[in-house]
């Protein structure tokens, strides 16, 4: 990554251009938070994708093979590592919100998970609306990104935002490593704003 | 009624809504997500909040009509419309749902029992204060206003 690519990174007023490419996997069973946190993601101008349970964020991110209905993400080709290359491409997520208490896996068992598997570089950020020192200690301390109290609210996001932005320029700075595809909060492509005349 | 007086009156009556209790902070969160590309949003929202809330209510009064009364599952719900009422600021709701909670901790019926009829009440009251709210704002919008924001803070 370059130094202007860089440069972006630290320009705030940039932030917005940016959100445009960030896709988040939102997890929570109650119909009127997923309401309400769809719009304020999309508000902060993010993709979201909703689903209603632990169990469903680990089918979309190809981590349980469904075998009842067909798997969409599934391909033809028996190689493990092209099959997940394909799930990789269809989804694309660059940040994974969720829900704590969930019937079915909880967020903290959905974060544990996914901190196991190919995802584990996705920052995974844990919502609950219970402020309990021991619970927030053990999310973070399980490798959680970022704990939020419900209810969210812009200023959350917009802090989030900001942390996640850092958190990837500091990783940028500290060790010019090559980022795997997808795993990286923006991508290795040129923004778009790098085109301005 | 004309435009102004109607505006006057929809913040006289969200302002003391927010002074008596009956909502707080996040409601106002709720509003400033709302614009001319998701004009209904608050009022979207709200109808999940009682949607919820009545079958939930429903419920808590069949668990508790019980011969062996489970606590976990009556926490179970109230924590969720705890959860509900809490993400659009009916506040009074949500501090009936706290003080039930207590309730289910110490196990006791008859505790349980009132705490279900507070949080019944506080209930209606906030959904009769909610839809007084949205026709006030709908004979705003029919006469051709804008509906104004309460800056809680002035």
């Amino acid at each position: 990554m370059g130094d202007s690519e860089i440069e972006i990174c630290r320009n705030i007023g940039d932030q917005k251009k940016q959100r445009q490419d960030l896709h988040v996997l939102a997890v929570d069973d109650s119909r009127l938070d997923r309401k309400l946190l769809e719009r304020l993601l999309t508000v902060s101008s993010y993709q979201v994708t909703f689903v209603d349970s632990g169990d469903k964020a680990l089918e979309y991110l190809g981590l349980i093979d469904n075998i009842d209905e067909e798997n969409q993400y599934q391909t033809s080709s028996s190689s493990p590592k092209s099959s997940l290359h394909d799930k990789l491409q269809v989804s694309k997520i660059n940040l994974i919100m969720t829900d704590y208490s969930m019937p079915g896996i909880s967020g903290f068992d959905l974060l544990k998970k996914v901190k196991d598997s190919f995802w584990r570089d996705i920052p995974v950020v844990i919502m609950s609306s219970e402020n309990l020192p021991s619970r927030i200690n053990m999310c973070l301390e399980g490798g959680a990104e970022d704990f939020l109290l419900k209810p969210v609210k812009l200023s959350d996001l917009r802090k989030l935002h900001s942390h996640l932005l850092n958190s990837h320029c500091q990783k940028q700075d500290k060790d010019s490593i090559k980022y795997k595809e997808n795993t990286t909060l923006l991508e290795t492509r040129p923004l778009p704003v790098l085109s301005m005349n | 009624m004309e435009v102004g007086q109607l505006q006057r009156s929809f913040l006289e009556y969200i302002a003391a809504l927010f002074r008596e209790g009956f909502l707080d902070g996040q409601f106002s969160q709720l509003q400033l997500l709302q614009d001319e590309s998701n004009p209904d949003f608050v009022v979207e929202v709200v109808s999940l909040f009682f949607e919820d809330s009545e079958r939930l209510l429903n419920d808590l009064t069949k668990a508790l009509d019980q011969q062996n009364v489970d606590f976990i599952k009556i926490d179970a719900h109230v924590h969720q419309l705890k959860g509900s009422s809490s993400s659009i600021g009916a506040q009074r709701v949500k501090n009936a749902c706290i003080t039930f909670r207590n309730c289910c901790d110490e196990r006791n019926i008859e505790a349980c029992l009132r705490c279900l009829q507070e949080v019944k009440q506080e209930y209606l009251l906030a959904k009769t204060k909610l839809e007084a709210l949205f026709r006030l704002e709908q004979q705003i919008v029919a006469a051709g206003g804008a509906i104004p924001i309460l800056d809680e803070f002035s």
